[in-house]
């Protein structure tokens, strides 16, 4: 595997957040850059929520300076979400089992294996990236109804160095972000549609107000969640799913 | 606007400003349709309880398709600091996107603002949340925020006004 040209690689033994550290350094890079945090000591999810980071588990964050509209920026979710895919495909030798959630969750076996949070400020982005390699908070510890974690070492048996899985994300990183910019949002919906999760079932929908019930019907072109309900079909943009 | 409707239409300001000072309100918005691409809109709002009442603008729209007699006035749509709209509002920050609103780094913490807050250019105003990306909505440029428009996890629309910084 070659390390994609361009980007820069930093190993931290110890940071409070690699999203943060991400946030620190912004302005001092001057191409993208990875940081793998060993160890975490003030891991985050979605508004907050504790995101459980033993040493072993894989945490790093992408600091990227995009220049496209923020609706556009924000599609990189989904790049980010299928290259982690593609990624985890590559290290464990098979896709058998995983599964993306909208809008950049990747499921293993039906449960949490990864989450990606991205944050867009003062004109650079950061796309951080969490996977439980090693271990997985108990299902008791994550919000009623969510879909219970897991962990790569409980569901297949293999032990995957963060290190590895690094440099692995970092080339599918590359090769779908290059598709983005190049060919737009299309190649990135299509291959993230066909590794769905749910497409064509009855999902929830929570939103910061509101929670709705519906048909998972499918993506659109500005990678809203399409959610047919007894009453309409809604195109949302932010909210938190329920199979 | 039509003169014929112009005194009716100052009574009716008065009107809405009596019952803006009556119930202690700060605001009040009401549209009226006189007829088909014939409307009035009115908001009227106090800055501060104690404060005289400003009475906004107050504008015809008129058709497309009047007669041309009736056409000379639409621009005389009153050019001043509190337009209708809060998105025309020289002061007016809009969202970037669609998605939802919060007005704090994450649940618990501080708002970024509140009214009377005073920030620098590129402060974090609040953060809209889209495909999980979540995008601090920066003060482009340094002011005193006079009003905020939204409320903590409200969906917005492209465009939608957030805050008026002045």
């Amino acid at each position: 595997m070659a390390w994609p040209e361009g980007y820069g690689r930093r190993v931290l033994a110890e940071v409070d957040s690699t999203s943060a550290e991400g946030a620190r350094i912004a302005r001092s890079l001057s191409g993208p850059e990875w940081i793998l945090g060993l160890k975490q000591t003030a891991a985050r999810g979605r508004r907050g929520r504790p995101w459980v980071n033993p040493a072993g588990n894989f945490a790093a964050s992408l600091v990227l300076r995009p220049t496209e509209a923020p609706e556009v920026v924000a599609l990189r979710s989904f790049v980010a979400s299928l290259a982690l895919y593609d990624a985890l495909e590559a290290v464990v030798g098979d896709a058998s089992g995983l599964a993306l959630k909208w809008p950049n969750d990747v499921l293993l076996h039906g449960g949490k294996l990864a989450g990606i949070l991205l944050e867009s400020a003062a004109g650079h982005l950061i796309i951080g990236v969490g996977v439980n390699l090693i271990a997985a908070p108990q299902a008791a510890q994550v919000e009623a109804g969510a879909v219970p974690p897991v962990s790569l070492l409980a569901e297949t048996g293999k032990r995957v160095l963060p290190e590895a899985l690094l440099d692995a994300l970092a080339e599918a990183y590359a090769v779908r972000e290059a598709a983005f910019v190049t060919y737009g949002f299309a190649p990135i919906r299509e291959a993230w549609l066909a590794r769905a999760a749910r497409v064509g079932e009855e999902i929830i929908a929570r939103t910061g107000s509101n929670a709705y019930r519906g048909t998972f019907e499918t993506v659109d072109e500005q990678g809203n969640l399409v959610l047919k309900t007894s009453e309409a079909r809604r195109a949302i943009s932010a909210a938190d799913v329920f199979f | 606007m039509s003169n014929k409707n112009h005194e009716a239409d100052v009574a009716f300001i008065k009107a809405l400003a009596d019952v803006l000072r009556d119930n202690d309100l700060t605001e009040l918005q009401v549209k009226r349709e006189y007829g088909e691409d014939d409307s009035l809109n009115v908001r009227v709002s106090r800055v501060q309880p104690q404060a005289p009442i400003a009475a906004a603008p107050v504008q015809h729209s008129v058709p497309v398709a009047a007669p041309a007699a009736a056409a000379p006035a639409p621009a005389a749509a009153p050019a001043d600091d509190l337009p209708e709209d809060p998105a025309a509002h020289p002061g007016a920050v809009t969202s970037p996107m669609v998605g939802t609103v919060y007005m704090q780094a994450e649940p618990g913490s501080p708002a970024f603002i509140s009214v009377g807050s005073t920030v620098k250019e590129g402060d974090t105003l609040l953060i809209v949340e889209a495909m999980k990306t979540m995008n601090h909505i920066p003060a482009p440029r340094a002011g005193t925020v006079k009003r905020i428009l939204i409320e903590d996890g409200a969906p917005v629309e492209y465009g939608a006004p957030l805050v008026i910084l002045e």
